[in-house]
């Protein structure tokens, strides 16, 4: 209360001993004054308290007074008969039970560096294992719906298809054009200066079908899809929704996760040929424009020289990313701890391991199709 | 000996019979619905008070408006001497410094240790000194009933009862001089639910805290609550201790009790 007194402690020396004489308002919210005036205190050996003109005490000023006496080796009977009314010597009372819990010595344990290594590489391993064995389960119940087909649930596979497919196409479609304007704008550039400006077609061509545009989609995807995966089937955890499912006799992996894994495999293809139709428009576009390219030549030379290989390369490889980024946003949905940071935590999480497998992915096609000699 | 001589130091009596929360004639309409319509009473400090009523009368809405969080559509309501929805964003602020809510589910911060969480209102309007704090901080999770080691857990780990006892430490924080409990016990054991009637009965008795609580449990009421306010048909239906409206002659009071007479 702001009217309250500060409070004080003085030491005096009387016939029967030094007295602590307190004063004031011993409350929460003085406390700063409190601690400085019993600092100011040569604690003698013994000595008696007198609270008698203590307006205020509340358990924090009285965990102060006991924590000092306890510091100075002051016995408790010192606070016997101190004066203080009936409620505050209660409260005085209770907290002095629980004094020696409270002032046990409870330091945070600090996380030396090769502690904090070990656990995160140890956090890493867990959750590749994890994400391997969700991989398997899933390819397991994938197995059983391919052999009966009534367990695949085709509502909920078309309602995902239109989520992932057909609402993530304008987005994709801007994505992709702008990347096939900047990419065609890019190499025109340099073309240009050896008369070569024909070439744009063959790079932005083979450029844009082989890797941009399976990566550009993908990674849109991951962000879009990947995150909306987590989120949902993790706010369904929070609220037992999946634990509901469980107990109807129902399989979550069946009604949760298959139709979401099967409708984004099936997406991401038709988005990425989408992607490439868009980043060749884009292209065509910059070629008329800055490089009198018209669209009827860049068409025709597009014909000739874009083996058609290049173009199922791409396509080939957009349902592996699928796999991934489906897989890792479900299981990280389906294993979010129970309180709401961690949602927004595997939310994030859930992008930034589908964007770094999709790359780690298109490296690993790279070398396998080198090798292939694709 | 000494409480004779320090009588007239204290704060006058008659600020301590003066009642800490002042509900005078609170209207609550939301839309063409009227959940309160004229509810008056007032709370003494050093009392254990529980609201209760059906589902649907305006309980927890009456102790959002108390609280600040929820503007009545008219009435007036005082705390600790402050009108709550007259007062400026400053008084409002020393006043809500002087109480503590818990929520339902505890509210706690989920990216804060239950010891983090006490400390948030210790270091944000209290000037603790840095010793004092980690002390300060156990002090308040053994009056409610935690053990200091529970301060390192991160409110995921805890357990229902728990989870609502780290809402009362920090609830605690500030050692306030009103306690607003929403539900204190439900979702929990009867045996956690009767030590956590205890805990509450002593923070009255001992701490001197007055308690104002929502609740439906009959052990509570029937137990450790000095006062019992009844809300009826948007307003106080009856009012005062629990044995006497027990026997209130009114057909809801008695089917809410009629559970507790037949076991007994």
């Amino acid at each position: 209360m702001s009217e309250a007194a500060v409070p004080s402690a003085h030491l005096v020396a009387t016939a029967d001993g030094a007295v602590l004489q307190l004063a004031g308002s011993w409350r929460t919210a003085s406390l700063a004054a409190a601690e400085s005036a019993l600092a100011a205190i040569a604690w003698p050996s013994s000595l008696r308290v007198d609270a008698s003109q203590v307006q205020a005490l509340d358990s924090a000023g009285a965990l102060l007074l006991a924590t000092h006496l306890q510091r100075a080796n002051i016995p408790a009977s010192a606070l016997d008969d101190a004066g203080l009314a009936d409620g505050e010597s209660r409260i005085l009372e209770q907290v002095r039970s629980h004094l020696d819990a409270v002032t046990a010595g409870l330091r945070p344990q600090r996380e030396g560096l090769l502690e904090h290594i070990g656990r995160s590489t140890l956090t890493i391993w867990l959750l590749i294992v994890g994400h391997l064995n969700f991989l398997g389960m899933t390819l397991a119940f994938l197995a059983q719906a391919l052999v009966s087909p009534r367990r695949l649930r085709l509502r909920e596979l078309t309602a995902q298809l239109e989520q992932v497919c057909l609402n993530a196409i304008p987005v994709v479609a801007l994505v992709t054009l702008l990347i096939g304007v900047v990419f065609a704008y890019l190499l025109g550039l340099q073309a240009e200066q050896y008369g070569a400006s024909i070439f744009v077609v063959d790079g932005v061509g083979i450029g844009t079908t082989r890797e941009f545009g399976p990566i550009i989609v993908a990674i849109i995807v991951a962000g879009r899809s990947g995150a909306a995966f987590t989120a949902q089937l993790g706010s369904m955890r929070l609220n037992e929704e999946t634990d509901a499912i469980s107990t109807l006799g129902l399989s979550p992996m069946n009604v949760l996760v298959l139709p979401r894994v099967l409708a984004l495999m099936v997406a991401l293809p038709l988005l990425v040929f989408i992607g490439n139709v868009m980043a060749l428009t884009g292209a065509m576009f910059v070629a008329g424009t800055m490089l009198e390219i018209t669209p009827t030549t860049f068409l025709a030379r597009l014909q000739d020289n874009l083996a058609l290989k290049h173009v199922y390369v791409g396509l080939a490889k957009a349902p592996v990313f699928a796999l991934f980024i489906a897989i890792i946003g479900c299981r990280m949905g389906m294993t979010v701890a129970r309180d709401t940071r961690a949602l927004g935590i595997a939310t994030t999480s859930t992008v930034v391991q589908s964007i770094v497998s999709v790359i780690l992915l298109d490296a690993a096609f790279a070398v396998l199709f080198q090798h292939l000699d694709i | 000996m000494n409480a004779a001589v320090a009588a007239p130091a204290r704060s006058p009596a008659a600020q301590d019979r003066a009642p800490v929360i002042e509900i005078d004639n609170v209207v609550t309409r939301f839309g063409p619905q009227t959940v309160h319509d004229g509810v008056t009473f007032d709370v003494q400090r050093g009392t254990l008070v529980a609201l209760i009523g059906g589902s649907g009368t305006g309980k927890s809405v009456l102790l959002r408006e108390v609280i600040g969080l929820h503007r009545p559509t008219a009435g007036r309501i005082r705390l600790l001497g402050t009108d709550v929805w007259a007062a400026t964003e400053e008084e409002l602020n020393l006043t809500k410094r002087r109480f503590g809510m818990m929520f339902q589910d505890g509210a706690l911060f989920s990216s804060l240790s239950v010891a983090q969480n006490v400390a948030v209102p210790l270091s944000e309007h209290a000037h603790v000194p840095g010793d004092l704090l980690q002390s300060l901080i156990n002090l308040r999770l053994l009056q409610s009933g935690l053990t200091a080691e529970a301060g390192r857990k991160m409110p995921s780990e805890l357990s229902g009862g728990m989870r609502k006892r780290a809402a009362i430490a920090r609830a605690l924080a500030l050692e306030p001089e009103i306690l607003f409990l929403d539900e204190p016990t439900s979702g929990l054991d009867p045996t956690t639910a009767r030590a956590f009637d205890a805990m509450i009965r002593s923070l009255v008795d001992d701490l001197g805290i007055t308690v104002f609580l929502v609740t439906h449990d009959l052990d509570t009421l029937l137990t450790v609550v000095d006062r019992i306010i009844v809300l009826a048909g948007g307003k106080v239906l009856t009012d005062g201790p629990p044995a006497e409206v027990v026997h209130y002659d009114d057909p809801w009071i008695r089917s809410y009790f009629a559970v507790r007479t037949m076991v007994s």
